[in-house]
């Protein structure tokens, strides 16, 4: 299969495959880094307070690096890709656009989503696309250390006590339909497989279900039966609160789109 | 309020592999391991790290600062301190002469080095 070593290397439909890869990659990060910010101030003590910051920067710092190699594919720059897009352009996944809810569920959700964004670096560090495989191999470190903190948070909490298990078995039932939207397949993301950029969606969900199905139940929690994925974000179909979200992120932006920072 | 009910870790903070590992600080968590996670963040973020210890703050046995006068010394005992020994002088000069031999043997890198830096 063809590799391709630069942004000039790249047309047709593997260019169009990479660019859509890129943008749902960046835009879980964006979001999913800009709901953790969240947390700032507000985490239960201070200790996690500031790793959860810490990580909402890590993931921050990554969409930027994500939309940088978009940028370097034709798209417009970062700063415009974030603050004047269309909420309609956007293809992250529900589960990143959800509020944050209480302890539960953001460490729920961070353990979800982390253990999918490592799979998925993983097989990113052989893309056909070597900027991306290049880049992703520098990421390494820090999502591994997120792995460790979410599945610390979730294998603690499961089963510390009756009101803690019943906090995580929530929050897993309300959000477990909204993580397998991570894995939503269309048309661009065959195109990606077919192409070695990324592997395939229904793979990926294959193996996260392997490891996070037993993380889930070592912490003495059950896996939703029945649930069915809420798919959509993918081709800009966005919750409700994901507007809401996208106006608080640029409410500052939006007092003076052409100042200087 | 009262303070969290997790206990006090100590943390030490190692730069290099084989310098010593520094006290830097404490975090409140409930395990060593959740402590190490919480280190990595409190004390790892803004600095070079390979590794970290954490010690429960209660494992520690301390000295009384009301014996703080048993670290007086009641007569002159200047020969215990190590100033008389020009140890860290000849260790520079030798240092120094390592350097010139290591340049004079690999000029070729040195070279490479120079371009580098002016391309």
């Amino acid at each position: 299969m063809k590799r391709f070593p630069d942004a000039t290397s790249i047309d047709g439909e593997a260019r169009e495959a990479t660019i859509g890869l890129l943008y749902r990659l960046a835009d879980d990060d964006m979001t999913l880094g800009h709901r953790h910010t969240e947390w700032t101030g507000l985490a239960p003590i201070l200790e996690a307070d500031i790793a959860f910051s810490s990580i909402a920067q890590d993931q921050i710092g990554q969409a930027r690096a994500f939309y940088t190699l978009l940028h370097e594919l034709g798209e417009p720059d970062p700063d415009a890709l974030v603050f004047a897009r269309k909420p309609e352009d956007f293809r992250c996944c529900a589960l990143c656009t959800l509020e944050k809810g209480n302890w539960a569920f953001s460490t729920m959700r961070q353990f979800l989503y982390d253990m999918a964004k490592q799979l998925r670096l993983q097989h990113l560090a052989e893309s056909n696309y070597e900027p991306l495989a290049k880049l992703v191999r520098k990421l390494r470190g820090e999502q591994k250390y997120h792995v460790m903190h979410g599945h610390m948070w979730i294998s603690r909490l499961g089963d510390a006590t009756s009101e803690s298990h019943a906090y995580m078995q929530e929050a897993l039932d309300a959000q477990y339909g909204y993580a397998l939207g991570m894995f939503e397949s269309n048309e661009l993301t065959a195109k990606a497989a077919k192409h070695g950029i990324s592997p395939a969606e229904e793979q990926l969900c294959d193996e996260w279900k392997g490891q996070v199905h037993e993380a889930l139940e070592l912490a003495g929690l059950n896996i939703p039966q029945n649930a069915t994925a809420k798919s959509g974000g993918r081709i800009g179909s966005h919750e409700p609160v994901f507007t809401t979200l996208l106006a608080d992120m640029r409410s500052v932006y939006e007092l003076d789109p052409a100042a200087t920072w | 309020m009262g303070d969290t009910q997790w206990r006090v870790y100590e943390v030490f903070h190692q730069q290099s592999r084989g310098e010593p590992h520094v006290h830097v600080g404490g975090v409140h968590a409930p395990d060593a391991q959740v402590a190490l996670l919480m280190a990595k963040e409190q004390y790892g973020r803004r600095q070079a790290c390979v590794n970290f210890w954490v010690v429960p703050a209660d494992a520690v046995t301390a000295t009384d600062y009301s014996d703080v006068d048993i670290f007086e010394h009641g007569t002159d005992k200047s020969y215990r301190e190590a100033y008389g020994y020009e140890t860290s002088k000849r260790m520079r000069e030798e240092d120094a002469t390592r350097r010139v031999k290591a340049q004079t043997t690999k000029r070729p890198r040195s070279q490479r080095e120079k371009q580098e830096s002016e391309s």
